[in-house]
């Protein structure tokens, strides 16, 4: 029988394994996503704990949905940014915007 | 709702996430961890949200690799560089540190879980939730047209 605890362990991994990507990977769209990996990882708790706990409310999954909006948002932003970054510097890794260093 | 089905699923999504943080291959990055999001899909419907499942599906595991694939090609980046070794060390610290965080905050109940079709879930968002809905359709329309105007070369 699958129970709560197993869903929010693998979003615990899930978030461990993305917070790896964002702080190891160097190309600025393999940062983003990792970015994606954490959200949903986040998502995946919202949704489990809503499906355990909250037959009435259900907030979490209007939650999982919010987040998958944001994340959207998010993601193309920053690919316009990522992309002006490319345009400028001629690569989109994170040692090319490193100007501000001291 | 079986412990084998979620054992594989699980099995095959911490392979897939693990391989979209560490090739060198972003292409084939971004192939992993388009199955990531699709496994997730499968595990919202073992939750008993169908509709967030297909959601998942359509813009998590569709459109968002198909996004990163365009900018990859786009920046021809088809590679990413080795990470450092300190940042390797950095990243296994913080994942361990999260992994600890996350385990002694994992409760376990029981196996009970209360389905919800996507029927519930629309009068839910248009009833209680409406008005994070009309700010996520603004949201959307903002991200939108701001990553047009931030993408837009400027001889153009």
């Amino acid at each position: 029988m699958v129970t709560l605890g197993h869903f929010l362990l693998l979003a615990g991994v899930l978030m461990a394994i993305g917070l790896y990507g964002v702080m190891t990977r160097r190309n600025l769209i393999a940062v983003l996503m990792s970015v994606e990996i954490l959200l949903n990882a986040a998502a995946l708790a919202f949704v489990s704990v809503a499906a355990y706990r909250d037959p009435q409310i259900f907030a979490g999954q209007i939650f999982a949905l919010f987040i998958i909006v944001v994340a959207a948002a998010e993601l193309s932003i920053g690919f316009a940014i990522l992309l002006n970054v490319y345009r400028t510097h001629g690569v989109a890794e994170n040692d090319a915007i490193s100007e501000m260093r001291g | 709702m079986s412990l084998t089905a979620f054992y594989v699923l699980a099995a095959f999504i911490i392979v897939f996430a693990v391989f979209a943080v560490t090739t060198a291959n972003m292409v084939r990055a971004a192939f992993s961890l388009a199955i990531t999001f699709f496994l997730i899909a499968g595990l919202y419907l073992m939750l008993g949200s169908p509709a967030l499942a297909a959601i998942q599906f359509m813009v998590n595991a569709s459109a968002i690799p198909i996004m990163t694939l365009f900018i990859i090609m786009m920046t021809q980046s088809r590679s990413t560089p080795a990470p450092r070794v300190w940042e390797m060390v950095l990243g296994l610290v913080a994942a361990a540190g999260a992994l600890v965080f996350f385990r002694q905050a994992v409760v376990h109940g029981d196996g009970r879980i209360s389905p919800m079709g996507a029927d519930l879930l629309g009068q839910g968002l248009l009833r209680s939730a409406l008005l994070p809905f009309e700010i996520a359709s603004v949201l959307l329309l903002l991200a939108m047209v701001g990553a047009i105007v931030l993408a837009r070369r400027e001889d153009g």
